[in-house]
């Protein structure tokens, strides 16, 4: 349709369709609620998945054992064998962060009673203790 | 009818709008973008403080950390400079944590609440306590970070927390008949065991799936037909594009956790029932005697309103509060409306409480 200025407006091709494409959606909208809202879609959709969890079983199995065998003959760590390792990691972060934990605690209290002890003697230089809190991996990183 | 040359005219425009998007359907929005530094990891999950913007004489001297679900990343918290609930709690003198949960490996398939609620958070906590100077804390969790709260703040209630914020809680599952989610995975039709025994972690793409087919026409056509309806409004367009980058990050959730979900909440309402155990201990929800502040959203239809209504009696707080706001579960908070509600009432509520 032109413009009275003589240049064209731009056409949406869906223009025309976009009040009856919303009702229907509206609708739709309602019906999909509510079947999905039903006892009978629960029903179906567990099974479902139930039984491609069990149908898929026996190849799950085979292939996990067969991946097992040849990972073995390769000397390669398995799945399990990684995540085995993976868990002695997290408890050894866990402990080191417990560490972490105390050696805040001990400077607190270390720069708490050492205010004044430090104007009678000179500071004493704690670079090792610097340098390590530095190099934690819980330092503080801006991202 | 239409005319040859106006049909030529308009197929730049339309060409435009596709290309438009196909680009926000293949690319990802930058979210997440209020600056923040690491203080602290273990495993997976990371504590973030965000660099404060208000003088410190001026801050609010209770440290806030957020806590979010297992499930889907707490960049919803941050969606966007400009509509971002950290970048507005920042902006009024919180000094903000938040903790990232990150995503679940298969070691991790053994994870359960009890290992959230009492080993990363505790952890997580003493961390923030140490560096922000304060014995004190505000906790804020949403959705199932609710959840580990309001485990956390039950058994651990020596620990220094002196708020408790919690949105969108799903923590009562007695009325069944609203529950969706319920009736799909009742013991008669979802064998949790036989999913986890075959993934060992929740994969992401089936809670994805849970969450949408809730709405399915909404989430799998009408969204997409809205974001065509307004690809002209840069706002819009804008909004939509980093709400669907955060949508489509998905993840697996800890088996264990997922276990814990299904069995001992959804079917059997433990939290609520007193039965809960968490390391051989039940949680008693009396022993939670934080400053309460729940947030409902009355559209929520994830976590509907009946879910997170019944918890002020059965808690030990003597200052609680309900505030009910239209939206839905995650509108409440990254919502076009959410900086004109539910932010100031939190900030309003929290800051009276937190000198």
């Amino acid at each position: 349709m032109a413009a009275d200025n003589g240049t064209s407006a731009p056409v949406d091709p869906f223009e025309s369709f976009r009040a009856l494409r919303d009702v229907y959606l509206e609708n739709m909208s309602k019906v999909m609620i509510n079947a999905v809202n039903s006892e009978e879609y629960a029903q179906v959709t567990g099974a479902m998945l139930n039984s491609s969890l069990t149908l898929s079983a026996p190849f799950r199995e085979a292939l996990d054992k067969a991946m097992l065998a040849a990972l073995q003959q390769l000397s390669i760590p398995s799945r399990q064998q990684v995540v085995n390792l993976a868990e002695q990691l997290t408890n050894l972060e866990m402990r080191l962060d417990d560490m972490d934990a105390k050696l805040d605690r001990i400077a607190a209290l270390f720069s708490a009673t050492r205010s004044p002890v430090a104007e009678a003697s000179p500071p004493v230089s704690r670079p090792s203790a610097a340098a390590a809190k530095s190099s934690r991996r819980a330092g503080a990183r801006k991202v | 009818m239409m005319q040859t040359e106006e049909l030529s005219a308009s197929w730049p425009v339309f060409d435009e709008k596709l290309k438009t998007f196909h680009r926000l359907l293949t690319t990802k929005a930058a979210i997440g973008q209020t600056p923040k530094e690491l203080v602290w990891t273990l495993n997976k999950a990371k504590l973030y403080r965000y660099i404060p913007v208000v003088a410190p004489e001026a801050r609010h001297r209770v440290p806030l950390l957020l806590i979010f679900a297992l499930m889907n990343r707490p960049t919803i918290m941050d969606l966007r400079p400009g509509h971002s609930f950290v970048e507005y709690m920042v902006g009024k003198g919180y000094d903000v944590f938040l903790l990232d949960w990150g995503t679940p490996g298969p070691e991790d398939k053994d994870l359960k609440f009890d290992d959230y609620a009492l080993d990363y958070m505790p952890r997580a906590i003493r961390k923030m306590q140490m560096v922000s100077g304060s014995s004190e804390f505000s906790l804020l969790g949403w959705c199932i970070g609710a959840i580990l709260t309001t485990i956390y703040a039950s058994m651990r209630p020596q620990d220094g927390l002196r708020n408790l914020l919690l949105l969108t809680a799903p923590l009562d599952f007695s009325d069944r008949q609203q529950l969706t989610f319920a009736r799909w995975t009742d013991e008669r039709y979802f064998d949790v065991d036989q999913l986890l025994a075959t993934f060992g972690n929740m994969p992401g793409e089936m809670i994805d799936y849970g969450s949408k087919a809730l709405k399915p026409v909404e989430n799998y056509v009408t969204n997409y037909i809205r974001l065509w309806d307004n690809l002209d409004n840069p706002r819009a367009v804008e909004s939509w594009h980093a709400m669907h980058t955060w949508v489509k990050d998905i993840f697996p959730m800890a088996g264990g956790a997922y276990r814990q979900l299904i069995v001992d909440l959804y079917r059997n309402n433990r939290l609520m029932k007193g039965e809960l155990k968490i390391r051989g201990e039940l949680v008693d929800l009396k022993r939670l005697r934080a400053n309460l502040l729940t947030v409902i959203a009355e559209g929520d239809h994830l976590t509907p309103p009946c879910q997170s209504e019944t918890i002020l009696p059965q808690v030990g707080s003597t200052d609680a509060e309900i505030y009910r706001v239209r939206g839905g579960h995650i509108g409440i908070m990254a919502g076009s409306g959410a900086h004109k509600q539910t932010w100031p009432h939190i900030d309003g509520w929290l800051g009276a409480r937190s000198h």
